[in-house]
């Protein structure tokens, strides 16, 4: 039998070298060998995936393989996470995601969905092509702390201003924060319609996210 | 002459001052007011001849671009080939709502695009139309990316980890997508397109990085720029392209636009030789002052832009009076 150590080496590996089928059966042998399930998520996958992001922020990974990665991290958790204690699943922050209504195009959307998971947010993913009404929506039924847009086209950014517009008329403004992105979208636009923040890439958005949530926390 | 002018400058030779345009399709150059002025609307005008032509028509003959271009989304390519289409509404562009392909290794579905058909047929004929006129103001043919309708046939995502896991059955899609395109463009040209503008929202440096940017989009662009042998070529790439800097030198096109994002000094010197167009901020033309368009488009003047024209697609709300002074300004003299 590996070592405990050894197989959350392997886990990160797997993720990194976009194993997405080997994954599998390496997290089934972690799991059978009964080692701590949650370390296998944190210093495995998760460990794996933070190496993702950094070879992304340094250029040697783009989104093809920032998406195999990312579905080796998700096989892996498939196969561990039924197997986490009851006690150990802690309360997330919570997050409403989606590609605002009249576009389609929702790769940068995925992107953010995966790293924020990665980095132990609940996403309230709501698709792409998003009526506006829906981010408000479900951002009251969830208790979420943020809403997260994004359009890559700029005929639909206005759709944003919207939500904010929205949220304010429903007397929520003061509980959920609001931060964009995507390719029209620039910082000053994002301060213009009053969001609360603007991330130009999927790694980005969890650093602002952490920040939003941190000084929360503070407040 | 407006065509004079835009082929000189496409061509580097030396011009009175540059040209003012903006191609259309992915570059949206349609908003509101024009909607308002003409009578001819959004999403109607998608797929009515006469209308698609009215309102490029009144956009020109109001102080607006030097030029001609349709159609007014990036969907009329992918439709032809079976996806499936929301028509948008006055101020929200057409988009793809179902993909039409699971997979690069099922291409059962892909229909041939048929230049007779559907929207497409509206868009030949819209610039037949124009082309009618005979005022010397050019006609831009669009053309969405190959990379872009593939991403649009077939989910983005899916097709990015096929890329890298099915590269044979990937080049089968993409050469597929080319051919269709080819088609799409000889008919362009025919029906009296004076320019071929490819966009490519989709297949980016940033989003594919420098391998795949080759692989896929320097090299299906190419073969459909190659094969149509247009008078002047226009290729447009979104985002940020530090990563492809190398590459882009190989794209074939006489004309480069690129994003608001992207330093034209850098543009310029991974492109000596060719003519660089751009790149007024499109938020600066949506929501800014006319002053501060007016400074951007003597900046680049300045700087040496070739050609003037906006770095992406308009917003549906953007101030006429705001493209009027960008115009201007490009005719005014400034030094």
């Amino acid at each position: 039998m590996r070592s405990k150590e050894n197989l959350l080496v392997e886990l990160s590996r797997c993720v990194v070298d976009m194993e997405d089928e080997e994954v599998t059966s390496v997290a089934e042998e972690y799991v059978a060998a009964g080692y701590p399930v949650l370390d296998g998520i944190v210093e495995g996958l998760v460990a794996g995936m933070k190496k993702v992001s950094q070879q992304y922020e340094e250029e040697e990974y783009f989104i093809p393989e920032l998406l195999i990665c990312s579905d080796a991290l998700y096989n892996g958790l498939a196969v561990l996470r039924p197997h986490l204690p009851q006690d150990s699943i802690e309360e997330k922050h919570k997050i409403v995601l989606g590609v605002v209504e009249g576009d389609t195009h929702d790769i940068g959307k995925n992107l953010v969905r995966i790293m924020l998971e990665a980095s132990g947010y609940e996403v309230h993913d709501l698709g792409r092509d998003v009526p506006l009404h829906s981010f408000v929506n479900k951002a009251r039924e969830v208790q979420a702390e943020i809403i997260a847009m994004s359009t890559l086209m700029s005929t639909t950014m206005s759709g944003m201003k919207r939500v904010v517009e929205i949220l304010e008329e429903e007397g929520m403004r003061e509980q959920v924060k609001v931060i964009v992105g995507g390719a029209p979208i620039s910082p000053a636009y994002a301060e213009k319609i009053g969001a609360d923040g603007y991330s130009p890439n999927a790694v980005e958005a969890v650093k602002l996210v952490d920040q939003i949530i941190r000084t929360r926390n503070d407040a | 002459m407006h065509k004079e002018r835009l082929l000189a400058a496409a061509h580097k030779k030396v011009i009175d001052r540059p040209p003012c345009i903006c191609p259309g399709g992915m570059m949206n150059m349609m908003f509101k007011e024009i909607m308002d002025l003409s009578g001819f609307y959004w999403p109607d005008a998608h797929s009515h001849a006469e209308k698609m032509a009215g309102l490029v028509h009144a956009l020109n003959r109001a102080g607006g671009f030097e030029n001609y271009g349709v159609p007014f989304c990036m969907t009329v390519e992918a439709e032809a080939m079976g996806a499936k289409v929301n028509m948008g509404s006055l101020l929200v562009e057409p988009h793809i709502t179902e993909s039409l392909l699971d997979s690069v290794d099922d291409l059962s579905r892909l229909e041939g695009l048929d230049i007779s058909q559907g929207r497409v047929g509206i868009v030949l004929e819209a610039i037949a139309r124009l082309k009618q006129l005979d005022d010397g103001v050019p006609i831009v043919g669009n053309i969405t990316g190959p990379v872009s309708v593939a991403g649009s046939l077939l989910d983005m995502s899916v097709l990015l980890k096929e890329f890298r896991k099915k590269p044979d059955a990937s080049f089968a899609f993409l050469d597929l997508v080319a051919k269709n395109l080819i088609s799409y463009g000889k008919a362009l040209l025919a029906a009296g397109a004076d320019v071929i503008c490819l966009s490519e929202p989709s297949g980016t440096g940033e989003i594919l990085g420098p391998r795949y940017f080759r692989d896929y989009t320097v090299k299906y662009s190419n073969k459909i720029l190659d094969a149509l042998q247009a008078p002047l070529t226009i290729v447009h790439i979104c985002g940020n392209l530090h990563s492809v800097y190398d590459v882009l030198p190989e794209l074939h096109c006489n004309v480069f636009s690129f994003d608001s994002l992207v330093p034209f000094s850098e543009i310029k010197a991974v492109l000596p030789n060719t003519a660089i167009m751009g790149n007024i901020s499109t938020h600066t033309l949506g929501t800014g002052s006319t002053e501060k368009v007016i400074n951007q488009v003597k900046s680049c003047r300045q700087k040496g832009m070739d050609i003037i024209a906006p770095a992406c697609g308009l917003p549906t709300t953007t101030p006429l009076i705001n493209v009027q002074a960008m115009v201007q300004a490009s005719k005014d003299e400034i030094f």
